[in-house]
């Protein structure tokens, strides 16, 4: 089920009735609802799979217990992987399996060994799998590490490992924050409601007004790349640049606003990310959850900065290599990483000061942008194809033909909004709020408007979410 | 205390729906009124078509119809008068609709519909096109209901709101103001000649690959309806195929040959340009593989005209 469908917002109702209005004196009865809900909500994508969710969940709660009651240390590990070895071994199967075998074969053809590919095998991606197996792991890594004690309401379990508002794409929650949430009762706040409320039409405004609008010229340029010249794709690049962020961010926030509605905290998982003044500042506001859990459960187990500074800045460039990877099975991912890993290698290197200004605010945002070149190029050939073209054939700006025309203002209407709103709330927060304005009627007439500013300016296609197919 | 925490909630939210409701009563209006206000783009072609023209002669279809009809020829050869109410990208849902509509205020005597060889294949577009319709729902509602409801079973709920109905319209409007974009009593023609490659045969092929199973029963219920509103409304109806740059076997193409079935049974002069080898493979009359440009649809539609005369002589007396 998708956020931005109808069938989604009567789902929500008839959830959140029946949470707060039917089985709001009972918070197992709560829970129960939630899983149903839950399984329902990821049902109605591919039932199938739901399998793999209920796999997931009894294997890391048995793991958790056995790691947590067993006093040896070597049956602790053994239980331990086995939950790294399931859910990375789902997680490898589904998602790179077919990957690995063909970059196999394209390894042998490299050097003149063609292999027929029988292998290779017709498999379905199931939805969101990258991030529920990353948010399991961490309640087993963290009852072994001693972080958390496992819990012994099945249930509840259950109902964290599936919870609908941020089972697909996120935020990758960690075990020590939600688990506790489900054990404990929520309490209905109109204070939250509202709030939730709120996080959810700007999280709109941001998937069908800035990133769905601008897709539409992103997709016109980067999947016809050899009609294309150096400042369509400069502009088709800084496009996606908002479109990944308005994506993301949009569902992230759509996420936390409907998890509010329950009465639940989730993390914060993008804080303005291209107001940073360097990449490394970069990777604390962009998909926090996710750089968070690459940190604490790559990063520092490998050593982090507290070793020699050559196995320091391998450890960086490692943990963005397999972040890439993360992403998705192709190699344009991995360059990505590798990128992301390279910048923060020479920030180290260049920069013993913290950076600030302007200057170094732009200059990581281009930076950042000629990453998302390889991240949404249609392959590796295609990214250097356009960085080619960037660099040698200028030409003409392409503006679009037909609907795209339009389709390419509205989006840039909507980045200005989008950068005026982020601005004020980097460097005045406190002032020209709407949102914490002292007249109720101002605050309500705000949001009012803004809604009708998505229906008038959306796009309402049903649109996919990016961070689907991760 | 939590009661009275639902019962705040739910008067702000009631009151937040009220502010909502008048916001998009009152932007709505706005929005409204700039739509109607436009007067050149697709948009205001489609509102002439609906609201204004008295023509007699009216041209549907795609962009085929848009691009290769000539008003002017057709109202000199039959002595009548003609608007093109063809949109680009459209399908046979959208013309059923647009049919409907205009019939509901005139009577024109003839129509003509371009036929697209592939109008009865499924296409997403079709349905997600028909968002072009949206404005007019408020006043047409009980005939856009039917083909709108196929978009989304939703779709009167979503059309509730001002805000939906005039969805993605503002720009169109601020473009046709800034550059109004000029047409010949909906003909709009096109310049320069085709570039003969060989991507456009694999084009034109690949069309022709989709079988039975690819046909939308919806897009047939259209034509039906189609042909019943103007038997319905005494409209005499002629289907015509534009001519295409590169020749085409169209003997496989089961969306043709379901169309050719159908304009049979119903006894619907068809007047097919396919392959014609006046225009076939001469690229000084097209724009593009499937397009004519402003020679051809000229000396098209004259060829058309003389065609109708054969069997409609009265509109030659006029």
């Amino acid at each position: 089920m998708l956020f931005n469908s109808l069938d989604f917002f009567i789902f929500l109702f008839l959830v959140f009735i029946g949470y707060w209005f039917v089985v709001y004196k009972n918070l197992r009865l709560q829970n129960v609802l939630l899983l149903v809900a839950s399984y329902v909500f990821y049902g109605w994508w591919d039932w199938r799979f739901l399998s793999l969710i209920a796999l997931s969940t009894i294997i890391d709660y048995t793991a958790g217990f056995r790691i947590y009651e067993s006093n040896e240390k070597s049956i602790k590990k053994r239980w331990l992987w086995v939950s790294i070895v399931f859910n990375l071994g789902m997680l490898g199967f589904f998602k790179y399996y077919n990957f690995f075998i063909d970059s196999w074969i394209d390894l042998f053809a490299s050097v003149g060994y063609e292999l027929q590919s029988t292998w290779t095998l017709q498999i379905i991606l199931p939805v969101g799998i990258s991030f529920y197996t990353f948010q399991t792991l961490s309640y087993s890594i963290d009852i072994y590490k001693e972080k958390l004690q496992p819990t012994k309401d099945f249930i509840a379990f259950a109902a964290f490992v599936s919870f609908f508002p941020q089972l697909v794409a996120g935020p990758i929650e960690r075990a020590t924050n939600l688990v506790p949430q489900f054990l404990n009762k929520r309490t209905f706040t109109y204070k939250t409601f509202s709030y939730g409320i709120k996080l959810m039409i700007w999280g709109f405004f941001l998937k069908l007004v800035v990133a769905d609008r601008a897709a539409i010229y992103v997709n016109a340029v980067y999947n016809n790349t050899e009609n294309h010249d150096g400042l369509s794709f400069i502009a088709a690049t800084v496009l996606f640049a908002f479109q990944i962020y308005g994506d993301f961010a949009g569902y992230s926030l759509i996420a936390i606003g409907t998890s509010k509605l329950f009465g639940f905290d989730l993390m914060t998982n993008f804080k303005r990310p291209y107001l940073s003044a360097s990449v490394s500042e970069f990777w604390t506001r962009w998909h926090i959850s996710l750089s968070t859990w690459f940190r604490d459960y790559l990063y520092i187990p490998l050593g982090g900065n507290r070793v020699a500074k050559s196995r320091w800045l391998f450890n960086l460039f490692i943990t963005f290599l397999i972040s890439g990877l993360w992403h998705g099975a192709n190699w344009t991912f991995v360059v990505w990483g590798a990128l992301n890993g390279l910048y923060l290698i020479l920030e180290v290197l260049l920069f013993k000061k913290r950076r600030q200004g302007v200057f170094n605010v732009i200059l990581t945002f281009v930076l950042t942008n000629f990453a998302w070149i390889f991240f949404r190029a249609n392959s590796i050939e295609d990214a250097f194809f356009i960085i080619k073209r960037i660099c040698t054939v200028p030409g003409r700006l392409y503006i679009g033909s037909g609907d795209d025309i339009t389709a390419s203002l509205y989006a840039t209407l909507a980045i200005v909004i989008l950068i005026l709103v982020e601005l004020k709330k980097e460097y005045f927060n406190t002032m020209f709020s709407i949102s914490n304005h002292k007249y109720e009627f101002v605050r309500l007439t705000g949001y009012a408007v803004l809604i009708y500013m998505i229906m008038y300016f959306g796009v309402f296609g049903k649109s996919q979410f990016i961070y689907f197919q991760f | 205390m939590i009661k009275k925490e639902y019962k705040t909630s739910v008067i702000k939210f009631g009151k937040f729906i009220v502010i909502f409701l008048i916001a998009d009563f009152t932007l709505g209006i706005i929005s409204k009124r700039l739509f109607f206000s436009q007067e050149t783009g697709k948009y205001a072609r489609s509102t002439y078509a609906i609201q204004e023209t008295d023509a007699k002669v009216l041209i549907f279809g795609s962009s085929h119809a848009h691009r290769h009809y000539v008003p002017e020829v057709i109202e000199k050869e039959l002595q009548t008068s003609c608007y093109n109410a063809g949109a680009e990208g459209q399908q046979l849902l959208y013309h059923v609709a647009l049919q409907k509509m205009i019939v509901k205020r005139i009577k024109p005597e003839l129509i003509i519909l371009n036929i697209d060889e592939d109008f009865l294949y499924h296409s997403k577009e079709a349905y997600d096109r028909l968002s072009d319709l949206h404005p007019y729902y408020s006043e047409y509602r009980d005939d856009l209901e039917p083909i709108l409801g196929l978009q989304s079973k939703l779709m009167d709920f979503k059309l509730f709101f001002n805000g939906y109905q005039a969805n993605s319209t503002i720009m169109h409007v601020i473009r046709y103001y800034a550059l109004p974009q000029l047409d010949y009593k909906g003909y709009r023609p096109l310049f320069g000649k085709v570039k003969p490659s060989n991507n456009i045969k694999e084009e034109v092929q690949s069309k022709i690959e989709k079988g039975v199973e690819d046909i939308d029963q919806n897009f047939v219920t259209a034509l039906h309806t189609f042909i019943a509103t103007a038997k319905d409304n005494n409209i005499d109806l002629v289907f015509v195929t534009s001519p295409t740059y590169l020749t085409v076997d169209h003997t496989t193409n089961a969306s043709f040959i379901r169309i050719k079935a159908i304009t049979e049974k119903e006894n619907i002069p068809f007047v097919d340009f396919f392959n014609d080898q006046q225009f076939t493979g001469k690229p000084m009359l097209f724009h593009d593989s499937s397009h004519l440009n402003d020679d051809g649809a000229k000396l098209f539609t004259k060829n058309l005209a003389d065609q109708i005369k054969k069997f409609k002589p009265h509109h030659d007396n006029n």
